[in-house]
């Protein structure tokens, strides 16, 4: 039970990167994934940005050689945790007990959304077998097949908490040696259905995002996917490669205050980042870099900034929004957001939060604007806050 | 392991009329709104988030109130302990109606957020802190036969120690919702949790 979780693998796509290099690529440029609206067929385009991932269906089809008729989320999904597991080369992988815990909020709705337009002219019409994978556990499935995973594979769906929830689901079936080795994370494509009820929450910024700026005005949708591959300490021995770092803390809070939104003094946050602390066996002082959920909505940055302020204060850990850079990714975003705060460790590095110009009033400090490299980071939290209150906050180790 | 349960309150809302264990406690049978306002204003609550619900969260989260309002001693229980177990037959068809026409000039995010059925569940929980488990099921009709082996599992397997269960059902002017409270201890009002006591009470009106 005691034994710790190591990650040995990291993959990620998103709208600054097909790969893992690319996104670190990205980063040290200040390259930022937002623009118009070039693949998604809506009529929001020229007036909403979003971060795309810039493959369109056809390429991710001939890179992951799954078939055409596949959910875009599913074929990001492929992507990177096919990454991750050939950067993790463990030996043996078939002798192991392998599972794969993927999350998604928005499932195969983009081939849907396609079939209606055509089934609802004529309900004659339509491809049904373009819908098949239209519910959120028929990627994880598809993936996990074409992974060679055979043993355990599960799907959450908690909205944007979701892929940070797999990591953490994935690191308790190896403490309790259930399983040798877990894919773990997330994926989300970019449909119709979010962007447009994104929008009628509106929560959307028309310019491009700015988390935690006193003049911030909303979020940009992203998509992409990203995966750690989680090992338990006897398979960490066999590996050809030092791991990355341990999953050392983890912890899963509710405001149960709305729907959509934080509570102001943002319990469920404030309870996350404490539980995950204890867990870890850590203080407040021992974290040397947050990745914010910081999704750049006045009200997620009022409430992580309030509790923060209320766990941190007086002294405070340079944070920043990724997001800035990827928009918000949904199901996928805390697996995106743990493989950088992997890599924060490994390479010693801090993401600027990008545009960043105004201090909330409100809070007694600010995100980190530049890109830092040679840093010592020995723990990182990532935050992961979703609808309905479900907060997560995982915490990375060096070993 | 089976255990003795009771049906230790219910509360009915059907047309016009407030009832809790068969006793009617108030009526107004003009119209769903009005009834639901003025049963507000009746029992005296003081909950401001209740005129932003819809009307499905308004129908269950007030027959809730008359349900566990005067005995349901709550402190005898740990939050996770108590579960909460719904149906209806048309979902949130009531709001997603009044929500699609909303799109037509500004789409209205207050209407939006109650686009889900479940939601009714997750504004009883929050109003009484109850975190044990939860669902919501889309039947054709009450079922009470299903009702009770869902029930019974939770309390059976000690995975809950006493549940909300019932039916809360709205479609512009047609409603209504039968709710139950489930525990192992029996009152001066409780009668055996079973489906045939169920069904008895659901169809008293």
């Amino acid at each position: 039970m005691s034994s710790s979780v190591y990650i040995a693998g990291v993959g990620a796509i998103s709208a600054i990167g097909n790969n893992v290099a690319e996104h670190l690529a990205s980063f040290k440029n200040e390259e930022a994934g937002m623009g118009d609206i070039t693949l998604l067929d809506t009529i929001h385009r020229q007036k909403l940005p979003v971060a795309e991932v810039k493959l369109s269906n056809d390429e991710l089809v001939a890179i992951t050689g799954l078939p055409k008729n596949i959910s875009r989320t599913t074929l990001l999904s492929m992507v990177a945790a096919n990454e991750a597991l050939t950067d993790a080369a463990i030996p043996d992988f078939g002798s192991l007990r392998t599972g794969f815990v993927s999350a998604n909020s928005v499932g195969g709705m983009d081939k849907s959304e396609d079939f209606f337009i055509d089934f609802l002219a004529d309900n004659n019409k339509g491809k049904l077998r373009n819908i098949f994978d239209h519910e959120c556990g028929s990627m994880t499935e598809l993936v996990a097949d074409k992974l060679g995973v055979s043993d355990f594979m599960t799907t959450i769906s908690t909205a944007c908490s979701s892929s940070a929830n797999a990591i953490f689901y994935a690191a308790r079936l190896i403490k309790n040696d259930i399983l040798d080795v877990v894919i773990a994370g997330g994926t989300d494509a970019l449909t119709k259905f979010t962007l447009n009820g994104f929008n009628t929450l509106m929560i959307l910024d028309k310019e491009f995002c700015k988390p935690f700026d006193e003049h911030r005005e909303g979020l940009n949708l992203g998509e992409g996917a990203g995966y750690v591959v989680l090992v338990s300490e006897k398979v960490m021995q066999t590996l050809a490669k030092a791991p990355y770092c341990k999953l050392s803390g983890y912890n899963n809070s509710n405001d149960a205050y709305h729907q959509t939104a934080s509570s102001p003094d943002g319990t469920g946050s404030y309870l996350a980042m404490q539980g995950a602390l204890k867990k870890s066996g850590l203080t407040p002082a021992d974290i040397d870099y947050i990745n914010l959920h910081g999704t750049g909505t006045p009200n997620n940055d009022s409430a992580e900034g309030t509790a923060i302020k209320r766990l941190f204060d007086p002294s405070y850990p340079p944070m920043s929004s990724t997001k800035s850079y990827t928009g918000h990714t949904l199901g996928a975003s805390g697996g995106i957001e743990a493989v950088f705060s992997v890599l924060a460790i490994k390479h010693g590095i801090i993401y600027p939060n990008l545009r960043f110009e105004t201090p909330m009033d409100e809070l007694p400090f600010e995100p980190e604007t530049k890109y830092l490299s040679g840093q010592d980071i020995k723990h990182v939290m990532s935050n992961s806050f979703g609808f309905g209150g479900n907060c997560t906050s995982l915490i990375f180790s060096r070993i | 392991m089976l255990t003795d349960k009771y049906i230790t309150a219910s509360c009915t809302i059907n047309k016009g009329v407030v009832s809790k264990n068969g006793i009617k406690l108030f009526e107004n049978d003009t119209n769903i709104a009005a009834l639901l306002l003025s049963t507000y204003q009746h029992l005296q609550l003081n909950y401001p988030k209740f005129y932003k619900m819809d009307n499905l969260s308004k129908l269950g989260w007030l027959t809730a109130e008359v349900l566990l309002k005067d005995g349901f001693k709550k402190d005898d229980y740990q939050p996770e302990d108590i579960s909460a177990i719904l149906t209806n037959a048309n979902s949130s068809l009531d709001d997603d109606i009044k929500y699609l026409d909303s799109i037509k000039d500004v789409a209205s995010p207050s209407l939006f957020v109650y686009t889900l059925p479940n939601i009714v569940i997750g504004e009883i929980c929050i109003r009484n802190h109850f975190k044990g488990e939860q669902a919501f099921y889309i039947q054709d009709e009450f079922d009470a036969d299903f009702m009770a082996q869902q029930v019974n599992y939770q309390l059976d397997n000690n995975i809950s120690q006493a549940c909300i269960c019932g039916w809360v059902d709205v479609l512009e002017q047609d409603y209504k919702a039968v709710l139950f409270l489930v525990e192992k201890k029996r009152n001066e009002n409780s009668v055996e949790f079973s489906a045939k006591n169920m069904r008895k009470i659901f169809n008293k009106d």
